[in-house]
């Protein structure tokens, strides 16, 4: 049954920094049971003085900041192409990294734990982590987008199941990224290449895909996917540069094409260094850009408030939904119901 | 026609592209050298490169907000695109309208500006004036911005005329400040806040903003001004419509094309040809080069390897015959340094005029990072370009003798011509391996390790650095 819901804007967490208070390329983030915000920035490129920038950022919802763990770099505990970060039931902090081919383990003050991963095709090795999700049996689900299919972990490393291959047919991937389980147990995976979501049972039998909006609404390169109680589906519909809801049936629920203003660590900062705020506040950051003659992209690239690169969805247990919108460096909120 | 056609197919290939493989070559040979030419001209044919892979994992170069992010991008592109001649009209229009990152500190911008390029580059001169006129990295880089109709700022105005299109001597002080006067009200949007923007970085909360050509008529001056002996109320399209149609306008665009495809060495009878080209097809670019690659001047063997390759050109064109970065690799960033140091930051051109090209590219300092750079591409086996050299060479025969390997490897590399003293340096060093044998299979190891040391030696030969 088609649901009617509505989405509105609240408020932006964090803004450009390369260190400290702030992000850099959000692309992804998980909540853990005490409402702590972990999100992962992957920055780049990988040059010595950017390295520091690749973090996992501790925040809540009301923007306190509570610090920062890991770096750039190849050593136990530090990230390069950090791509997905999940939390288990003892809260413990999982981050995948796609270069890296390996999870790395942290406890909830980011303090280094162990790793796992092995680089290969084999069952149970690694090509390009994308994206992590655990059930409820503390069980850990990656994308392996390098190998085009979805493998299932116990949280220490070992293999317990998967599937897929690549292609464009029924059941197949290329470069899946974004993952999401529901209540029940239901696989969602965006896969990327081919412009869909499909909808897997846990034991891998294909239930649904969704493909094949017309127009505008259609989805192009899907990144992070959520799910909600009622089995509405949040698509961070990366190559359209928006965010999409979709009923359980397919149906178009919203779209949505971000109205970002500045976060409060941003207003802080212009508080603090008014001279700089003062040619920003008299600006159009809204300008009207030309849209025929233009990718979405570009128009993000134009329109501050405008979500560019959105990378992951991720719902909150009082119905908020948090966009990580990578390359404004910020985390987009919207109020459900 | 030269007797050589391989090796003419490897020249336009090398000034109208960045070289190609033997594959590449065939392939193109079996089209014929008129219907390669057309296939070059009409890049809009060939699907664009897509950089899917890239902007999502490596998210830096989708945004492009750091310079280095922006230098690693454009070598995707240049090593990945299939449209060569769109690639190469760019970076020649990027050293003539030279705009750098340094000033502008907006790597997008600069960025930005070479897609320009790339869309208009092939077209009309006028309309790619009118373009330059409206980027927004030139208005901000030539200062067009400040110029106001009770103010002008002749930087933009001055610049249009010495630098981009007639050159100086064919214009007076006069015409200068007019042509500065057509163009007020040519800006940018939020021009105030882009401005501080491009001074400071601390305060891009969300990273930078693309910026917007404006025109605000409010700040143009609507005046009567004399521009090269005609008189009216000129807007900036009106300049360029007066410019465009000069003969000195047609010599100037000539003679650089002539000197970026042909020749360091200018030649005023080929330059006549071009610029009478430019007059007959009132400016078309396409038309131009198009004259100019079916001519004597372009395939006469006498201007084979008479340019030597931009780093920009060695960089990417060993790359691409290596088979290198077609998937993201965070060290694309290495690349893009190695052409820094040959002395091309490719979006940060030294100043206004661009680079000096020619002899200029060489010196003891940037022909050690030449040769290195070149051979450390070259000297990786798990690179698939060398892979298939490599097999090429397995599949056509069990064992070579030193001159049969020299001669097979020249040929792999993209039929490469050497002088005499060279081959016979190549053979000599060829000849500490003796005969090269993929047969049997212990031997392979070493055979394909002798292999990369020969093309690494090849590479650095004179005739490979050269186009």
């Amino acid at each position: 049954m088609t649901t009617t819901k509505t989405f509105t804007y609240s408020h932006t967490i964090g803004f450009l920094a390369a260190t400290g208070r702030g992000l850099t390329n959000p692309v992804d983030l998980a909540f853990n049971s005490q409402g702590v915000i972990y999100v992962l920035n992957r920055a780049g490129p990988e040059t010595t003085v950017r390295l520091p920038s690749k973090r996992v950022t501790m925040c809540n919802l009301d923007e306190d900041w509570f610090g920062d763990f890991g770096t750039g770099g190849h050593d136990d505990g530090e990230f390069w192409w950090p791509s997905a970060i999940a939390i288990d039931s003892q809260d413990q902090v999982y981050v995948a990294d796609e270069a890296l081919q390996r999870i790395s383990i942290f406890d909830k003050d980011g303090k280094f734990l162990s790793k796992w991963g092995i680089k290969g095709s084999e069952p149970g090795q690694l090509e390009y982590p994308s994206n992590l999700a655990f059930d409820s049996d503390n069980n850990l689900w990656l994308t392996d987008s390098g190998n085009h299919r979805v493998q299932k972990f116990t949280k220490d490393g070992q293999f317990i199941s998967g599937w897929g291959q690549r292609g464009s047919g029924s059941g197949q991937f290329e470069g899946p990224w974004g993952l999401a389980l529901a209540d029940n147990g239901d696989v969602y995976i965006s896969d990327w290449g081919n412009d869909r979501i499909q909808r897997y049972s846990n034991d891998g039998a294909l239930i649904k895909e969704f493909a094949g909006l017309a127009g505008e609404d259609a989805i192009h390169r899907p990144a992070g996917l959520a799910v909600d109680a009622e089995g509405n589906i949040y698509v961070a519909d990366w190559g359209n540069e928006r965010v999409k809801v979709l009923a359980s049936d397919g149906t178009l629920l919203a779209s949505l094409r971000g109205e970002s203003v500045d976060s409060k660590w941003a207003a802080d900062y212009f508080g603090v260094n008014p001279e700089e705020g003062r040619l920003r506040y008299a600006a159009d950051l809204f300008p009207e850009l030309d849209p025929p003659a233009r990718r979405d992209r570009e128009i993000s690239a134009g329109v501050e408030g405008f979500l560019w690169g959105p990378t992951a969805v991720k719902l909150d247990v009082q119905g908020n939904l948090y966009v990580a919108d990578s390359l404004r460096h910020r985390l987009q909120i919207y109020k459900t119901n | 026609m030269p007797e050589n056609e391989l090796g003419l197919m490897a020249h336009l290939l090398r000034r109208a592209g960045f070289g190609a493989t033997l594959q590449e070559l065939q392939e193109y040979q079996a089209k014929g050298y008129e219907a390669t030419v057309e296939e070059l001209l009409h890049p809009e044919d060939i699907p664009e490169w897509n950089d899917d892979l890239v902007r999502r994992y490596q998210p830096d170069q989708n945004s492009v907000m750091y310079f280095e992010s922006a230098q690693s991008y454009c070598m995707y592109k240049m090593i990945n695109s299939k449209r060569l001649l769109e690639e190469k009209i760019s970076l020649f229009w990027h050293g003539l309208f030279a705009t750098a990152y340094g000033k502008l500190n907006h790597a997008k911008g600069v960025l930005n500006q070479t897609d320009t390029f790339r869309r208009h580059g092939l077209g009309s001169f006028h309309n790619i004036l009118m373009e330059l006129s409206r980027d927004p990295a030139m208005v901000f880089w030539l200062d067009n911005k400040d110029n106001h109709k009770d103010a002008p700022n002749e930087n933009y105005g001055r610049e249009l005329l010495e630098l981009f299109s007639m050159g100086i001597g064919n214009y007076s002080e006069d015409d200068v400040k007019n042509c500065a006067r057509a163009f007020t009200g040519w800006t940018i949007a939020n021009a105030d806040y882009m401005a501080e923007r491009a001074s400071r970085d601390s305060i891009w909360p969300s990273g930078r903003i693309d910026w917007q050509f404006e025109y605000r008529p409010e700040d143009h001056d609507e005046t009567n001004k004399e521009f090269l002996g005609r008189t009216g109320n000129f807007n900036g399209d009106d300049i360029i419509d007066i410019i465009a149609m000069r003969p000195a306008t047609s010599w100037f665009i000539a003679g650089k094309l002539y000197n970026y495809f042909v020749s360091d060495t200018p030649n005023e009878e080929a330059i006549s040809f071009l610029a009478e080209e430019y007059r007959k097809s009132s400016g078309d670019i396409r038309s131009m080069l198009r004259a100019l690659f079916l001519s004597d001047y372009f395939k006469s063997e006498s201007v084979w390897y008479d340019k030597i390759k931009s780093p920009a050109e060695l960089v990417v064109g060993t790359a691409r015959l290596a088979g290198s970065y077609k998937t993201p690799q965070s060290d694309i960033t290495n690349l893009a340094s190695d052409a820094n140091f040959m002395g091309q930051e490719i979006l940060n051109p030294p100043t206004v005029e661009g680079w000096h090209t020619g002899m200029e590219w060489v010196d003891t300092g940037t022909l050690v990072e030449r040769v290195n750079s070149s051979a450390l591409v070259i000297g990786d086996t798990l690179q698939p370009g060398v892979q298939a050299m490599i097999q090429h060479l397995k599949d056509r025969k069990n064992s070579y003798q030193p001159n049969e390997l020299v001669d097979e490897c020249l040929l792999l590399i993209g039929s490469l011509n050497v002088t005499d003293s060279t081959r016979e340096r190549l053979v000599e060093f060829a000849a500490n391996f003796g005969e090269v044998k993929f047969t049997p299979e212990d031997a392979v190891a070493c055979s394909e390790q002798q292999v990369v040391e020969l093309l690494q030696l090849i590479l650095a030969t004179r005739e490979y650095q050269m186009a």
